[in-house]
């Protein structure tokens, strides 16, 4: 099953800043300007199911496997399309908002890029 | 039209929480609660506009200035909000109970956030 399917549509002037952080932050289209500076903006709206441990996150034909998934992690994303990435490859979450997957280099993020979370 | 009167609250740390009191005083141009939790306005941000006479304000569904903010309600659980608003020197309570971390940790500091956030750490300061 497909959980959550998205575009990227923009690409905010911080998020390699965070990416240094092995973090990546998404958000839908309606986040406020001060959100989007550091956020990756897409387009998905609808939301099938939790977000769960053995998921897999892809960032095109990437796949992460999920390995943590905070609390309000499922929420974020059902509501307001956000989702905290966190490269890290910890089994606990550090933060309520946090999803956390495999510890490996990101792919190339750009604009047009598609990110897809299949159950597990 | 008669000028609206404005409250001060003082809102602390909850358990758990961390930073604070921050002392929130409203006033004309600086009023707005921003909300910035989706789903609406949080009953937290409610509670404080209704203390102070603020005017709580959609983050996700309309735009405002910095300047125009006198505190923002998150409940970011961690890592992006939560840094966001100090960032920029706007107050911020934030609803979960957590520590400054994150890529922007170095701009959460006790003058401008308090975290861990429910109604009753939201004391009106004047009659």
């Amino acid at each position: 099953m497909i959980k959550y399917q998205a575009r990227i549509t923009a690409i905010g002037p911080l998020v390699a800043e965070f990416i240094d952080h092995n973090i990546l932050v998404l958000f839908g289209d309606q986040a406020p300007e001060e959100l989007a500076e550091f956020s990756i903006i897409h387009d998905g709206k609808e939301m099938h199911g939790t977000l769960a441990v053995g998921d897999k996150i892809y960032l095109g034909d990437d796949g992460f496997a999920v390995m943590a998934v905070g609390e309000v992690a499922s929420n974020n994303l059902k509501t307001l399309g956000h989702l905290i990435l966190k490269f890290n490859g910890e089994t606990e979450p550090e933060m309520p908002g946090d999803v956390c997957v495999e510890a490996r280099p990101l792919p190339a993020i750009e604009p047009g890029l598609e990110i897809r979370i299949e159950e597990g | 039209m008669a000028d609206k009167e404005y409250k001060r609250v003082k809102i602390s740390a909850g358990k758990r929480g961390w930073g604070g009191p921050l002392i929130i005083a409203p006033e004309p141009g600086k009023d707005l609660i921003y909300c910035v939790t989706g789903g609406g306005i949080h009953p937290l941000a409610q509670h404080i506009a209704d203390l102070t006479g603020g005017t709580a304000f959609d983050g996700f569904k309309s735009k405002a200035g910095f300047e125009e903010i006198a505190v923002a309600v998150i409940d970011c659980g961690g890592t992006a909000r939560v840094g966001v608003y100090p960032m920029k020197g706007v107050f911020t309570v934030e609803i979960h109970a957590i520590k400054p971390s994150g890529p922007l940790f170095r701009f959460i500091t006790e003058d401008l956030f308090v975290s861990g956030v429910g109604t009753e750490q939201v004391e009106l300061l004047d009659d």
